[in-house]
């Protein structure tokens, strides 16, 4: 017998063995997917409508995670951080390209309309899908546009350390009266109406934490945005 | 026919297995490939599996996004807690990226190198 019929008939077998496998596999899977299992959900979503607002994945990402949240957002400073040590030292190195006639005239009409829609995801994010993160995400994108279609411009500095700074202290600020006014951080001291549920001045803390959280996710994305282009040209 | 894949079993097969071959496609790419910004979007590709399995494992047909109109109407809605983890997974995912395709940048205009089989400064 030679090697090479040897081998097919080796791969025959083993495409037989692993199909085999695999179906058995599927079928183990279908008799034990566990199909109506008490789910982790139910209680905080009982939970939610007495001290919650209308989407409940914002109320699980600020309100009953808020300390997470925190720390999620120091963990996108240390990376912008160090996005900016990396990248920002050696500054006579900018864009070469200049861009086209097309891309100049539509971001001055696009610009506005993003920067509108990133604020209104900001500051719903409580009543309809999305959030902060979301909100500061497309304000970043609306920054992207303007540096990619005017190679001068250069968003300056101290704005984006003033915004950023102002965000994250006021964040730990409102974690500590919750602290002082009650034994919790982040306690609602707002202490939320039942009546309100819906309305877009509803829920406490929790829409005011979630644009501060907008703020410094928009201002850190700005800053990694920037960083990365001003620089990516030139290697 | 179709009414075979309407069942909550079927569904949770697919998806399980969806993201399993989605996963192994990103492992696939971060053993073969040798540039460094292709490691990082195979990495890329491996969370996005995670993802999919994260929110596609507990997914109900029958139910609405977790989104409420009256305070307490609480039965027919998707679990909210993997939405809520995945979202954080999504943004430390998205600075990890940024972070690590910087350090390429950087180590690219230092040494000119992009291939990680010739990364070899330290071993001397």
């Amino acid at each position: 017998m030679s090697i090479k019929r040897s081998l097919s008939t080796l791969t025959l077998s083993g495409f037989t063995l692993s199909a085999l496998l695999i179906l058995s596999f599927i079928n183990i899977l279908l008799q034990n997917v566990a199909t109506n299992i008490e789910r982790a959900g139910d209680g905080l979503l009982k939970l939610n409508s007495s001290e919650g607002v209308a989407n409940v994945v914002t109320t699980v990402v600020v309100y009953f995670r808020g300390f997470d949240t925190l720390g999620e957002i120091a963990v996108l400073f240390i990376a912008s951080l160090g996005v900016g040590l990396m990248l920002e030292r050696n500054t006579e190195c900018t864009i070469k390209v200049q861009s086209n006639f097309m891309l100049q005239s539509a971001s001055k009409l696009l610009f506005p309309i993003i920067i509108i829609f990133g604020l209104y995801v900001m500051i719903y994010g409580h009543l309809s899908p999305g959030g902060g993160f979301q909100g500061g995400v497309l304000v970043a994108s609306a920054v992207l546009l303007l540096l990619i279609s005017n190679k001068d411009l250069e968003v300056p500095h101290a704005v984006i350390s003033a915004l950023e700074t102002l965000a994250g202290v006021s964040y730990v600020l409102i974690g500590l009266m919750g602290l002082l006014l009650s034994d919790v951080f982040l306690f609602n001291f707002l202490s939320p109406n039942i009546a309100d549920f819906g309305l877009l001045l509803s829920g406490g803390i929790i829409p005011i934490v979630y644009i501060i959280v907008g703020i410094k996710v928009g201002s850190e994305m700005g800053f990694i945005v920037q960083n990365l282009l001003k620089r990516s040209d030139d290697v | 026919m179709f009414e075979f894949f309407n069942s909550p079993e079927v569904i949770n097969i697919i998806v399980i297995i969806g993201s399993m071959l989605l996963f192994f496609v990103g492992l696939f790419g971060l053993l073969t490939q040798k540039h460094i910004i292709k490691i990082f979007m195979s990495i890329a590709i491996m969370e996005t599996a995670v993802y999919l399995f994260f929110i596609g494992s507990l997914f109900k047909l029958d139910a609405i996004a977790p989104i409420m109109k009256v305070a307490d109407d609480t039965s027919k809605f998707n679990d909210p807690i993997p939405h809520a983890m995945i979202l954080t997974a999504i943004v430390i995912a998205m600075a990890v990226f940024a972070l690590g395709v910087s350090f390429a940048i950087e180590y690219y205009k230092l040494s000119g190198k992009t291939n990680i089989d010739t990364m070899n400064e330290m071993r001397h």
